[in-house]
């Protein structure tokens, strides 16, 4: 297992083409705009040394019976279901942002379970393939980034009438030793800081769209990939100092970006569907499923810190004994809790694939998703409502450093006694950086909009079984249970009851 | 005389099944009677039986993690909500795949 600072050295071997802002980055590691989010991947490794955090940052490799990053491991139990839940909410805690590496860990169990279906109907070898290539990301303790949201240009159309073809990723060409792919992913978080890109299919392809049922697996700097990086809401304050981000040491949200493949070869080995349009579904689900379930766990870790943080500036203000300040916090700490309640569940109500592999309860999991789709903005417009209007007010770090200036602002900040302005200043910036940047359309449209998340709840819902309890309860149904309980028929039950009412007595013999 | 095949029947707790228990398991004894299969079914788990029936509502499959857990390991086959053992089937077709799993069971007793 590497190191935070292994991991971030292990980068430097690699050569990604990646743009930004109009220029074509030198490296990455060593590019101020994107170090935040190096930083936050690097807590993934850096936990799993710590004695204090190892339980949940590792586990045992179910290929090798070694000690593994739990980021590179595949679900065999509802333990290790739970532990990842609470892995998550402990690294939104260490970080206040999103730590990316989920993604590729929620892929890597997604192909696993899938690949063994495939090769139960079709016969093929894709399972073992994806085994070796799961030994080498263990061995190596490796980020894969988890590449699933294609473009999609016009959405009325099917991936294969696009009118640009590389709306989508798919197969150009198959040739003996491999396959040729073009197309581009977007919004793939951690992309220039992973070592590896897996991709998976972006929704269920039908027969005319066989060559775009594809996943497979290459490095990240490959040739023909580029990456373009992503523009976050107050992005270039980083390069301004340390105060105005926020958030200067893990930044906002996971550093999205767009992956172009431009005639990119992937060898076969490496390919883990090529044209099985009818496990799509299968994929994207069983994907959508796991990484739905990380956000009652990611996003309540965020919670926590941003709930601290308001309880703090409140005492900073002098108003954290207020009755509608205590009363505001606890609104924040239930929905906090009750999206945590969900995560939990989900993974509790886990079950076992037929490849051995631990999945959550697709339901609940949708249902915890859901959740978050609101309640980070409820949590998140509260903390606003605590912290007040400074936190898009304030002046810059710049004129706060200026002797002109500075005093004065550091007396206008200033608090109740034993709070320095400055540290009133930094948690303000860091409430802003939570509430009001990416992070809220994050916990919107991240692993899929709500509209998905309520496909999924209405197809699982078991709606019918619904009906026909309420039916029995009712009485519109036979209740053999109440039968059972009143010793005869229920008609015959109700024919005595309205009998003895008619006699002027209730009581039933 | 040979005894009759018998099954011990376990049903999870039932507290949000995603298949209607009671139905598939009218529906095989009805399918077993038709291919003319007579088997003992019981729910006393005191008796020995031939192979234990485990039907869990839903996938998480309370009573197969029980037996785990218990290190009890009988010979069985476990229904998980649309899953037998360890194959997808949609809840209809359960109670047929069912019956061919016991006759081909019953066979190797005999």
């Amino acid at each position: 297992m590497m190191t935070g600072k292994e991991y971030i050295e292990s980068l430097r071997a690699l050569r990604p083409e990646v743009f930004f802002l109009g220029q074509k980055i030198k490296s990455v590691v060593d590019e101020p705009m994107f170090q935040p989010h190096v930083h936050t991947a690097a807590m993934t490794y850096e936990l799993a040394h710590d004695p204090e955090y190892e339980d949940i940052m590792s586990a045992t490799s179910h290929l090798t019976g070694e000690k593994i990053n739990r980021f590179t491991h595949i679900h065999h139990s509802i333990d290790d279901l739970v532990k990842k839940q609470r892995m998550m909410r402990l690294l939104g805690q260490k970080t206040g942002t999103c730590f990316q590496r989920c993604v590729g860990f929620d892929g890597l169990n997604a192909v696993y379970v899938t690949t063994y279906d495939i090769d139960q109907k079709y016969k093929t070898n894709y399972h073992e393939r994806f085994r070796k290539y799961l030994l080498e990301v263990q061995k190596n303790d490796w980020m894969p980034s988890g590449a699933m949201t294609d473009a999609r240009g016009d959405r009325s159309l099917r991936p294969s009438q696009q009118k640009y073809p590389g709306a989508y990723l798919h197969i150009k060409e198959k040739l003996g030793d491999g396959i040729i792919v073009s197309g581009t992913k977007a919004h793939i978080t951690g992309a220039i800081n992973s070592h590896e890109i897996l991709t998976m299919p972006t929704r269920t392809m039908g027969e005319q769209d066989t060559d775009y049922a594809l996943s497979f697996a290459i490095p990240a700097d490959t040739k023909g990939v580029t990456y373009v990086f992503s523009r976050q809401t107050n992005d270039t304050r980083r390069l301004d100092g340390t105060l105005d981000a926020g958030n200067p040491k893990y930044g906002i949200v996971g550093g999205e970006a767009l992956i172009i493949f431009n005639d990119v070869f992937v060898p076969w080995e490496r390919v883990f569907m090529a044209g099985e349009y009818d496990f799509t579904t299968e994929l994207v689900e069983t994907f959508a499923g796991y990484h739905r379930s990380n956000y009652g766990g990611c996003k309540v870790g965020l919670a926590d810190v941003v709930i601290g943080g308001s309880n703090w500036i409140a005492e900073a203000h002098g108003i954290g004994r207020a009755s509608h300040i205590i009363d505001k916090l606890t609104e924040m700490i239930a929905m906090a809790e009750t999206c945590w309640s969900c995560s939990l569940a989900c993974s509790y109500e886990g079950y076992k694939t037929p490849s051995g592999a631990y999945h959550i309860s697709p339901l609940l999991a949708n249902v915890t998703k859901l959740n978050i789709t609101k309640m980070v903005y409820e949590w998140m417009r509260v903390a606003q409502d605590i912290a007040g209007g400074k936190i898009i007010t304030l002046p810059t770090e710049k004129d706060l450093d200026n002797p002109e200036t500075g005093k004065i602002i550091e007396e206008c900040f200033s608090g109740k006694e034993g709070f320095l302005p400055r540290d009133i200043i930094k948690m303000l910036r860091l409430i802003e950086n939570m509430s009001v940047g990416a992070g809220l359309p994050e916990a919107m449209h991240g692993a899929g909009s709500p509209a998905a998340q309520k496909i999924m709840i209405a197809r699982r819902s078991g709606i019918d079984r619904k009906m026909e309890l309420a039916k029995t309860v009712a009485g519109i149904n036979k209740d053999s249970d109440f039968e059972r309980i009143v010793g005869k028929d229920e008609n015959d039950h109700w024919d005595e009851v309205k009998k003895k009412i008619r006699e002027k007595t209730v009581q039933i013999s | 005389m040979a005894s009759m095949f018998s099954i011990g029947l376990r049903y999870c707790g039932g507290c949000n099944p995603q298949i209607d228990r009671s139905k598939l398991i009218r529906n095989l004894k009805e399918g077993l009677k038709k291919i003319g299969l007579q088997v003992d079914f019981t729910t006393d788990r005191e008796r020995a039986v031939d192979i234990v029936l485990l039907i869990n509502g839903c996938m998480h499959a309370c009573l197969e993690e029980e037996c785990l857990r218990s290190g009890h390991n009988p010979k069985r086959i476990t229904v998980r909500g649309e899953m037998v053992d360890d194959q997808h089937i949609e809840e209809r077709s359960i109670p047929a795949f069912l019956s061919k799993k016991i006759m081909d069971v019953s066979q190797f007793f005999s």
